[in-house]
Formats: structure tokens, C-alpha cells, sequence
């Protein structure tokens, strides 16, 4: 992949605030024609990565270009390719739509014909038509979410960074924004932020999960539901000399034992994306453990969210817990 | 610079569309068009004695003026965009922090240019109606509007720096007000023996001991230094303080 279909890059990107961390050295690239979602729970560091990459924060280290341009040498640049909606979309309550793109327009260097065609485009790609000589003040929450759209698209920026574009609108309007997040990100790069998961798959090549400020996965959302499979058997065999049989395994992790009737005990741990069955069945016939019910649990792209963000304690050994 | 001008234009625009505009407007002429009044009374009553430069550019009435209107002006520049959030989306368009700032400190300029410049007429209007004026000193007339032009300039710089610093816009104001009540407080204001390095400073800094060469007719260089170099301090530090902003 050429260097020049990267329109984001972030290396070990880190940003701490007087009282805490935000961003623990994250790393992610989006290419050209890719729609990535920034997940994460509410604190994980969703805003605050979008902040760094429209250039509004600087990061305490760490490197990010965007569209080639590197943000801390060259930002002006980076910021003439970057389209940025900010959340929930604040606007100049006393200006008109009209005015405020136009505005926002000559700021990133559009003039005459050329502004007046962009504007045109946008008004009728946002659908602002009815309202272009509305105030701002005087729209509903869709129509100013639009406008601040209609402000990203102006210039025609290669990349696009939406902070939660789909919070607070209605059904139909989230199928208009889902439209123009396709359409966008055919042309260029698009990174948004979102709660809503069962977005992120029809619309998403990539999502990034941020759990309390570090990158969790980064992957395809199928790819992230398959690699948060789980791996159940029942073996016959002793719970503590398998439970740390089962902790020697490589790759293996969030083990689960529950003893079952007459002796045999249910196993089930985390595989990742490495296939643990073979391993699992050699483990059995090394120790002479009857084995049975060898199967493969898989997971929804939200399930695997859950797992991802959860902060509950990861219980690898009942047994072990009520021995301590 | 290229957003310059948009900038500078969207600042007049905010000023005269919101409802503070039109307030401060009206303020001002409420206060400068009495004093006129005053002004003419005492005109009518015989001719006069006084300087009528000095008359204007010395009354309690033009330092209200002054002392109100620079803060009025200022406090929603930055203070109102932190406030909506709209600050976000002006910092991530392709603006430098200098563009932003000399844009706003410009509009809130040409702001308070627009106010005095209905002022200028006055002199002609008090001719009109016949007041028997005395021979106005044309050149202490231009020294007067240049000493206003000064100390505006440096009193909508503190403004700006106050607006940077509150989170609503009338907490900017309050400390504008504030800070701008205690410089000119200096030099009228009697200190103890014991601070004699600052009773020596006192006059220099002191903005009415200024105004009163410029009323003269006196352009003193020291005072016209003074302003500008207080204006450029704190417009650097706006923007410093604006580029560190994204660091904080």
C-alpha cells in the first residue's frame, strides 16, 4: 500500500490533561475509501482523539499526519484537508445558513463562482434548500446537524472526522447521513465517533475501540466479532490441575471453569483469532483427560464490543478465587 | 492572512446582529448625546469661556463613555465562542491564532470608531443651531480624537485578554471593567510615602493625565508609545495564550 492512500496516521499518539490521561499511546492508520467508527464508552478518549486529529488539541506526544500532512509542522495544511464536525454540532445562533457557509467557505479560501457553485452543491446534497435563508437559531437539531455537515463537505476535504454525526436524528436522517458517510468515503477518508453499533458494520471497514484511552481493537467489525470467539469443551479431569493445565496454554485468556456432573468439568476461555481446538485436544490426551463437546462460540460484533470495553474483573479460576 | 477578512467582517456582522450591539449603541449615544446637550445648554446660556475641546475630552461623562463601551465591545469575542462551542469549529478551519485574534481586536475596533464617529458632527450641528462657539482649536480637536483612538486601542486590547480568559461574557466584562476602573483610578489616587517608586510611576501610567496632554493639543510621544506598546503586549499575549490553549 502506497504511503499516499494513508489519510490518517497515528502513532503512538498520547494526551494528558492536568488531572489525567486521555490517550495512552494509540496507533491507526485509515486509508483512502475507508469508513472507520471510533467506538469506546463514554470517557474512553473518542472526542479527544477527534480533537488531536482536526488539529483543535495538540498531543502531549506522539505523531499524526493527516492526508501527508504532518499536524504539528504543518497544520494550516492539515487542517485545509480535514473536514470536522464537532459534537452536536455548535453553531452562530444569529447567523443564516446562507451566510454561515459562505463564511465558513472564504475562511478555507473558496471565492466567487467557485464558493457560489460549492455552496449550491452542498445545499442540495444536505438538503437546505427550505431553510438557506433560516437562521440558525431558528432550526431543528437535524437541520443544524445538516448545516454542520454541509460545513465539512464545503471544501471538499479528504478526510472527515464527525464527532457522534448521528446523535439526536431521526430514522430517516440517519439513513441520509449513513448515505453521505458511503459517498464521502468513496472519495476520501471518513472517521466518525458513535455509540450506535449496529452502524458500524454495514457501514464500516474498520472500527477502532478505545477503552479508557487505549486502543482495544483495530480491526474489520468481523474480524473483531471472530477474534472474541470463545472456545467451550467439557473435559474429565480435575478442576485445579486444569485450570492450570489451561493457564500454560498459549493464547488462551478470560478462562472459565464450572464443574459439571460426575466428575467432568466445563472449560471455556477466549481463543482470539488463533484456532485452540488442536491445542486444546492435544492438551487432553497429554494428561489422559477425556474430552467431549469441542465447540466454537461465536460472538456479535456488539458482544465482542462488550468484552473489549468491560471493566469488570476477567474471573479465570472460581476455584482459585475461593481458595484466596 | 487570507482569513482575515472574513473574520473581521463576520466580527461587525456579530456585533450589529446581536442584541448587544444595538444595546451598546444605544448606550453610547445616550451618554454622548447628553453630554451634547449639556454642552449646548450652557452655550445657550452666553459664549462660552471654556475650550470646547476640553469641555468634551475632560468630562466624567467621556470616561464613562470610554470606561463602558471598551468592555461592552470586547466581551463576547472570545468569551461567547467557548460559550456555544463554536470556538472548536473556528480552530480547526485553516486559521492561524494571529488571523483570529487581530481579526476580533480589528472588528472591536471598528466597532468603536463607528460609535465616536457621529461625534465628529457635533461641533458642526452646535454652528448650525447658531451657538455663538469660540474659535475651536482644530489641531487639539485631532489631538483629542487621536488620544481616544490610543486608549481605545489599549483598553479593547485588556478587553480581548479578559474575554480570552472568562467563560461567559459577562464575567469578561466585570473584569475588563474592573481592571480598566483601576487604571484610571492611578494618579488620582493618593499612595503612602512608602510605595514613592510607584507614586513616581503613577503619573506616567496615568490614562487621564494622558488624555488631558491630547486635549491640549500636546501629542506626547511617551504616551503615544505607551498605548501602542501596551496594545501590541496584549495582543502577543492573546495569541500566545490561544496557542497554548491547544496545548492545555
Amino acid at each position: 500500500m502506497a504511503d499516499a492512500d494513508w489519510l490518517i496516521e497515528v502513532d503512538q499518539l498520547t494526551r494528558r490533561f492536568p488531572r489525567c490521561e486521555a490517550l495512552g499511546g494509540i496507533s491507526f492508520r485509515v486509508r483512502r475509501g475507508e469508513i472507520a467508527a471510533l467506538l469506546g464508552p463514554n470517557g474512553s478518549g473518542k472526542t479527544t482523539t477527534l480533537r488531536i486529529l482536526s488539529g483543535y488539541l495538540a498531543p502531549s506526544s506522539g505523531r499524526v499526519r493527516v492526508a501527508g500532512c504532518d499536524l504539528q509542522t504543518h497544520p494550516l495544511d492539515a487542517r485545509r484537508r480535514i473536514g470536522y464536525l464537532p459534537e452536536s454540532a455548535p453553531l452562530p445562533l444569529d447567523m443564516r445558513v446562507a451566510e454561515y457557509l459562505a463564511f465558513r467557505g472564504r475562511l478555507r479560501g473558496l471565492r466567487g463562482r467557485h464558493l457560489t457553485v460549492r455552496l449550491r452543491e452542498v445545499a442540495d446534497r444536505c438538503g437546505l434548500g427550505d431553510v438557506w435563508r433560516r437562521r440558525l437559531g431558528s432550526l431543528s437539531r437535524g437541520f443544524r446537524q445538516r448545516t454542520g455537515l454541509a460545513d465539512c463537505l464545503l471544501h471538499e476535504p479528504d478526510v472527515l472526522l464527525l464527532d457522534e454525526p448521528l446523535a439526536g436524528l431521526d430514522p430517516a436522517q440517519v439513513q441520509a447521513v449513513q448515505e453521505w458517510l458511503k459517498e464521502a468515503g468513496r472519495q476520501g477518508a471518513v472517521l466518525f465517533s458513535t455509540h450506535v453499533l449496529s452502524e458500524v458494520e454495514p457501514l464500516c471497514q474498520q472500527a477502532l475501540i478505545l477503552n479508557a484511552g487505549r486502543l482495544a481493537a483495530a480491526d474489520s467489525p468481523g474480524r473483531i466479532a471472530r477474534a472474541s470467539a470463545r472456545l467451550r469443551a467439557e473435559l474429565f479431569a480435575p478442576a485445579d490441575r486444569l485450570a492450570a493445565a489451561l493457564e500454560a496454554l498459549p493464547g488462551a485468556s478470560d478462562i472459565r471453569l464450572q464443574p459439571i456432573a460426575d466428575g467432568w468439568t466445563d472449560v471455556g476461555f477466549h481463543s482470539g483469532p488463533e484456532e485452540l481446538s488442536g491445542s486444546l485436544e492435544d492438551l487432553a490426551a497429554v494428561h489422559h483427560w477425556p474430552i467431549r463437546c469441542v465447540r466454537r462460540e461465536s460472538r456479535t460484533f456488539a458482544e465482542a464490543y462488550l468484552r473489549l470495553t468491560s471493566a469488570l474483573p476477567i474471573v479465570k479460576n472460581p476455584a482459585q478465587r475461593r481458595a484466596s | 492572512m487570507k482569513a482575515f477578512l472574513p473574520l473581521w467582517k463576520r466580527e461587525l456582522q456579530a456585533f450589529f446582529l446581536t442584541s448587544i450591539g444595538p444595546v451598546v449603541a444605544a448606550f453610547f449615544l445616550l451618554i454622548t448625546g447628553t453630554h451634547f446637550w449639556l454642552l449646548a445648554s450652557r452655550l445657550a446660556q452666553g459664549p462660552a469661556d471654556s475650550d470646547l475641546t476640553a469641555a468634551f475630552f475632560g468630562s466624567p461623562v467621556f470616561w464613562l463613555a470610554m470606561l463602558v463601551a471598551s468592555p461592552l465591545l470586547t466581551m463576547r469575542l472570545f468569551a461567547e465562542e467557548y460559550r456555544s462551542g463554536t470556538m472548536e469549529s473556528l480552530m480547526t478551519a485553516p486559521v492561524s491564532e494571529t488571523e483570529v485574534v487581530l481579526a476580533k481586536y480589528a472588528g472591536a475596533c471598528a466597532a468603536f470608531l463607528m460609535l465616536w464617529l457621529p461625534t465628529l458632527s457635533y461641533p458642526f450641528v452646535l454652528e448650525l443651531c447658531g451657538a455663538r462657539l469660540p474659535p475651536l482649536d482644530w489641531g487639539a480637536m485631532a489631538a483629542g480624537y487621536l488620544g481616544t483612538a490610543l486608549i481605545g486601542a489599549s483598553f479593547l486590547a485588556l478587553g480581548l485578554l479578559c474575554s480570552l480568559f472568562a467563560r461567559h461574557q459577562v464575567v469578561a466584562a466585570i473584569a475588563s471593567l474592573t481592571l480598566l476602573g483601576l487604571l484610571l483610578s492611578l494618579g488620582s489616587v493618593e499612595l503612602p510615602a512608602r510605595l514613592d517608586s510607584v507614586r513616581h510611576l503613577a503619573p506616567v501610567l496615568s490614562v487621564p493625565l494622558h488624555m488631558a496632554d491630547f486635549r491640549a493639543g500636546i501629542v506626547d510621544s511617551r504616551a503615544v508609545t505607551l498605548h501602542l506598546s501596551a496594545t501590541v503586549l496584549l495582543l502577543f499575549t492573546s495569541i500566545r495564550i490561544l496557542e497554548a490553549r491547544r496545548l492545555r
